[in-house]
């Protein structure tokens, strides 16, 4: 067997020795990847033996995560082989990975927030190690408790705090018993104490001859724990070395690909370029994650920020910028500033360049000239109107200056490659010359060579007397650039370095020792934190809606004993059936992320269809098979137009609810075929006051709510609902189980469509029309965050009956018409607010 | 300046033409309008083009503002009840409340903006999905219309009736009306500061946040301009049609729809294409004429409207694909790995 090996011509003396005849775990050979604008992997081989601590050490963007996603089969490669284990890995998919013996621990745990710590990990593991989805939880908790991080399996993962959920990530990969097993950047965002267990794990782990694949960009770490390492550059491997046989120094002049001092710009408190004047001036700042912050910012002066992630960094620096809401004192320039509102603080002359360029960043659609001048828009325009030209000329002379590399002014941001897309936003924040200049992760994702051209604007930004203030979590990167270095830990400062103390050791030093105190919650188990969490779970709106039924019922009850009487309330489950069963096909698209505008039509056009058989000497079960598969070959219309053409939801059903309203009316224009009494009778049958049909449709609720819970259908339903993109990375066919809920739903229309039937008596389509939005508002009621993810069908009953009362209230109450379409609109309206209001106060608390 | 941005245009020709941008829509009208009177004999005369214009004009307009909404990744489904609001207003005050016209006309503008400032602040500053809010205004605006006519549609004032059913040189004064509301709004979405927030907005929040945009006003604003522009084409409805049933919005849900995704606005949100909004109107009540002119019953109106939406939607997602397979076939070496 045969090593690639290399030798790093610039680095003498490091001998590789060979590695033992070992079996290679994980083998990647010519991988190959590209992405718009950028090649982020150019040719890479390298081989894990097993048994080994295998570093994989790079800048930020340098490929690393890439390479991962590709072995783990997240990513399709261009070009080149994986192979797992001695066996080909043949397709892209997380599973066929996973069933190899791979495992891997993202750097950004692919978890779902909506659904239990418990369920997340029967779903990690492909479900057969955690046996019955009722036993999970205990499954789960005996593979938590090893890490003493107080995580109940039960609860949601919502819940969690960052580290937990990563403790979680590993955990789950760990109880795969993996061959291979990818970290990667696992210190991120654990303490010094978690650092070490983690790392006792590991050890076990290789021991028990298991290759550890560790990304980090810590090389302190990485020479604790790697027996060999790799180091990436720009997507290229630029050496494999014995851990023992390097130093720290050499392994971080392979990552930054020349010395240190040709990569950053003399810094401002060496040659004296510091003003006096403080530009940047805040006192006793806080937020959420953060207290009690001060910090002078000089013109001149460029302040690192740095700590473990999730230690409040972000948070500050996106308060600063008024994207997050904080209380205490700013100055800018020496006037305050108002906190909590990004145009305030832009208006006083605060610049903040995101991490997220694609979110948060850029306009990506738009070109870089629009990108460049869209902050200062007064600039190139006269009257209140746009000047394209003088757009063109900002952008040309921007482009020159900063070196950005890209075809046109007109040429679409998304097509640069990272640096240049950073330069942009750099040119833009620029323009706007700042008084403060905020930027975090700047070179996130930049390749070397503009790395150094953006150190450099940064430098000139801050000469030019802007006060600078840096978030990095590039330790290397902090030293390089910053006069000083704040380090900040459970959300206030701990630590302060500045001139040569400015090392990215002392940083790392810093920020590691001293969370290492950090203060776990302990959850609590009083009586006011459970009814909080019973009132966040996903029960709570049936019981609140249940009590309004009581009042509403109490309320007219006292003013008409009629009201209360079992002919009212047969009359009420009768309008309840319906109600209850369109709610439930509505939130069973809707769990799945989903929006269904036809159920409305569908159900009128069942209707007529069931109604040219459903007549006196007619064949019923004809009737009622045609029902069955024109609901079927709806949903299914439906489904794969969402899934597999990837089209909006809303559009799709709403062309084919106005597509089913055509068709009923073509097929009968004016109601016809009335429906035999037998029929009627049969299916508005009575068990005391109570409709046979009412019971069919809380049954269905019922069995549907248990799916939901116990039922593999159930949790991948959810999953999708609550975070696709983490879904599908786990290895659900989305697209499956959302066609089949589109499949479903339209089924569920089926039995409120005869129930509807037997009602009117007769073929009309038309009363069925309200029906969508009725399903709308039931499930409005129900709680559903119509984001998906989250929902009870219990809910869906006790939202139907309340829907079914207020619609009879204005003929009950002898109300104009008009009523009948307000008070629909009005708790619409009013449930949706409340409960997008209750959402807003979850995520704060 | 160079200027190498000519180089790459000849291979986006084809799917700018299908899947973004606006020109698929300007030759789907000019050929719709060539075979018109192939298809159907007569059907370009005159007579008929002069009584779908206004038609067109009324769609135009509400198209425009559905137009603003997409543009801010919403969809609004209040349409229906907007319409009709604007209609009971101008045709019921001055009958049933002896409003002079003018004044209500005003009301019939103002009033549905206010309506589309309740939808902006209950997305913007409650937080509510879009298509929940406008399905709720929807209904309540309905009930609202309900209770202003007592359930009896009212007459148009005849100013109003001669106003919108008279001709200036010739051209239809709906038309007029119509081109003077696409052409301002067309220009202002493209090279005022304001349509280009509003587009900063539509493309990404965030972005838009961390340059300093107010985001929730600028998002407020769209559906308030929304709402205004549903009242203009209400009173266009309303002269020209003189008594409109009290619901006659609900058939203009979907035609705007169709018409804004026809025009090339991207669903999720950016830039809006307001001209070609306009025109895909003018494309959809051609249509809707011509096959009116072969006969086909109202109900498959529907199924067609429907259909071409779907049509269209799909092939803005697959072309696209389609090209890119194309261009790439003779690149790609080594793309088993892909499978």
């Amino acid at each position: 067997m045969t090593e690639t090996q290399h030798l790093d011509p610039k680095v003498p003396g490091i001998v590789i020795r060979d590695p033992k005849a070992r079996t290679v775990a994980l083998r990647l050979t010519g991988i190959v990847k590209s992405f718009p604008g950028v090649r982020a992997l150019k040719d890479v081989s390298i081989e894990i033996t097993a048994g080994e601590v295998h570093a994989l050490v790079g800048e930020n963007g340098a490929g690393k995560s890439t390479l991962m996603a590709i072995a783990s089969g997240a990513l399709a490669p261009d070009e080149g082989t994986v192979e797992i284990a001695g066996q080909p890995l043949t397709a892209a998919s997380p599973q066929a990975a996973r069933s190899l013996g791979l495992g891997i621990v993202r750097q950004d745990p692919a978890l779902l927030p909506d659904l239990t710590v418990a369920e997340n990990m029967a779903i990690g593991v492909g479900y057969t190690p955690a046996g019955r989805l009722a036993k999970a939880p205990a499954w789960a908790q005996e593979h938590l408790d090893p890490w003493q991080m107080g995580i109940n399996a039960a609860g949601r993962v919502s819940d969690l705090s960052v580290e937990q959920r990563f403790v979680v990530e590993i955990a789950k990969a760990l109880a795969l018993k993996p061959r291979v097993l990818i970290l990667d950047e696992p210190t991120e965002h654990l303490s010094l104490e978690e650092v070490q267990r983690l790392f006792q794990r590991v050890r076990e782990l290789v021991a028990g001859s298991t290759a550890v694949v560790y990304i980090s960009h810590r090389i302190p770490e990485v020479k604790q724990i790697a027996d060999r390492v790799t180091v990436l550059r720009d997507g290229a491997i630029r050496g494999t070395f014995q851990a023992e046989s390097v130093t720290e120094h050499e392994i971080v002049e392979l990552v930054v690909g020349r010395s240190l001092d040709t990569v950053f710009p003399t810094k401002g408190c060496v040659v004296g370029s510091i003003g006096d004047e403080v530009r940047l001036s805040i006192s006793g700042l806080a937020g959420t994650h953060f207290h009690d912050i001060a910090l002078d910012v000089r013109a001149g002066e460029i302040v690192g920020l740095a700590g473990v992630q999730g230690n409040g960094q972000t948070e500050l620096i996106r308060a600063l910028a008024g994207i997050e809401n904080a209380s205490g004192s700013m100055t800018v320039g020496g006037r305050p500033a108002r906190l909590g509102s990004s145009a305030a603080m832009a208006d006083a002359g605060v610049v903040y360049v995101p991490s997220d360029r694609h979110g948060e960043g850029l306009f990506m659609p738009l070109s870089v000239g629009e990108n460049i001048s869209m902050k200062t828009l007064r600039k190139v325009s006269s009257g209140g109107l746009v000047s394209d030209s003088r757009i063109a000329e900002t952008a040309a002379e921007q482009i020159a200056n900063l070196s950005i590399k890209t075809p046109s002014s007109r040429t679409p941001v998304a097509s640069l490659s990272g640096g240049n897309q950073q330069k942009v936003v750099l040119a833009r924040t620029l323009l706007a010359e700042p008084t403060v200049l905020l930027a975090e992760e700047p070179t996130q994702g930049v390749d070397a060579g503009a790395r150094v051209d953006i150190y450099r604007i940064l430098r000139e930004a801050a000469d030019q007397g802007a006060a600078v203030v840096i978030l990095s979590s590039d330790g290397v990167e902090l030293e390089g650039l910053c006069d000083r270095v704040l380090i900040m830990s459970r959300g206030s400062v701990i630590a302060e370095l500045d001139g040569d103390d400015v090392t990215e050791a002392a940083i790392a030093r810093a920020a590691l020792t001293s969370t290492s105190v950090r203060k776990r919650e302990e959850p609590s188990t009083s009586r006011g934190t459970r009814f909080r969490r019973w009132l966040r779970g996903d029960q709570s709106p049936a019981a609140a809606l249940g009590v309004l039924i009581a009042v509403i019922a109490a309320l007219v009850g006292m003013s008409n004993t009629v009201y209360l009487s079992p002919f009212s309330l047969n009359n009420l489950l009768v309008m309840a059936a319906p109600l209850i069963l369109i709610g439930v096909a509505q939130q069973v698209v809707v769990m799945g992320a989903g929006f269904d505008l036809s159920v409305g039509p569908l159900m009128g056009f069942l209707v007529v269809s069931g109604s040219f058989f459903i007549i006196n000497g007619g064949n019923i079960l004809v009737g009622v098979g045609l029902m069955i598969g024109g609901a079927v070959l709806t949903g299914l219309v439906n489904g794969m137009l969402v899934t597999r053409f990837n089209l909006n939801p809303i559009i799709v059903t709403l062309a084919t609810a106005l597509a089913l309203q055509g068709a009923f009316l073509m097929l009968r224009d004016t109601p016809g075929g009335s429906v035999p009494v037998e029929f009627s009778d049969f299916v508005s049958a009575n068990i005391g006051f109570v409709p046979v049909g009412t019971i069919v449709a809380v049954l269905v609720a019922v069995v549907l709510e248990w799916s939901l819970r116990r039922s593999r259908w159930g949790l991948e339903l959810r999953a999708i609902g609550s975070r696709a993109d983490a879904a599908e990375r786990l290895g659900i066919r989305a697209g499956r189980v959302r066609l089949l809920s589109y499949v479903l739903a339209s089924l569920l229309v089926v039995p409120a469509a005869v129930l509807l039937l037997a009602q009117i008596g007769i073929g009309d389509g038309r009363p069925a029309l309200p029906f969508t939005l009725s399903s709308v508002l039931v499930v409005v009621l129900a709680g559903a965050s119509i984001f998906g993810g989250r929902g009870s069908f219990i809910s869906i009953v006790a939202a139907g009956l309340l829907v079914a009362q207020v619609l009879g209230l204005p003929a009950f109450l002898g109300l104009s018409g008009a009523w009948g379409y307000w008070l629909p609109g009005i708790i619409t309206i009013g449930a949706a607010v409340f409960y997008a209001q209750l959402r807003s106060i979850r995520k704060n608390s | 300046m160079t200027n190498s941005h000519v180089t790459k245009k000849t291979g986006f020709g084809l799917k700018r033409l299908v899947s973004g941008g606006s020109g698929a829509i300007w030759l789907a009208t000019l050929a719709l309008f060539f075979a018109s009177p192939l298809v159907a004999p007569g059907s370009l005369n005159a007579a008929p083009v002069l009584g779908m214009l206004p038609f067109a004009a009324v769609l135009a307009i509400a198209a425009i503002g559905q137009t603003l909404i997409v543009q801010q990744r919403g969809l609004d489904l209040s349409v229906p009840g907007m319409l009709a609001f604007g209609g009971v207003l101008i045709s019921g005050l001055p009958q049933n409340f002896g409003w002079p016209l003018w004044a209500s006309a005003v009301a019939a503008i103002v009033l549905p903006a206010l309506a589309g400032l309740v939808n902006g602040v209950l997305v913007t500053c409650f937080g509510v999905m879009p298509l929940v809010a406008t399905i709720g205004t929807n209904a309540a605006l309905l009930g609202t219309v309900f209770a202003l006519s007592s359930g009896t549609p009212a007459g148009a004032a005849q100013e109003l009736t001669q106003f919108a059913t008279s001709k200036t040189v010739g051209v239809p004064n709906a038309l007029l009306i119509a081109i003077l509301v696409v052409a301002v709004a067309g220009f202002m979405s493209q090279q005022s500061i304001t349509g280009r927030r509003l587009t900063s907005v539509g493309v990404s929040k965030g972005a838009a946040t961390v340059i300093g945009v107010r985001v929730s006003v600028y998002q407020t604003v769209a559906y308030v301009i929304a709402g205004a522009l549903y009242g203009i084409a209400a009173v266009l409805y309303t002269g020209y049609v003189a008594t409109p049933p009290l619901f006659f919005g609900d058939g203009y849900l979907l035609p705007t729809v169709t018409a804004v995704v026809l025009g090339g606005t991207a669903l999720t949100g950016g830039r809006a294409a307001i001209v070609a909004s306009a025109v895909a109107a003018l494309f959809l009540t051609q249509l809707g004429q011509l096959l009116r002119a072969l006969g086909s019953p109202e109900p498959l109106q529907l199924v067609i409207q429907a259909a071409v939406l779907l049509v269209v939607v799909l092939l803005r997602e697959l072309v696209p694909t389609l090209v890119r397979a194309v261009r790439r076939r003779p690149l790609v070496v080594a793309a088993k790995a892909m499978a």
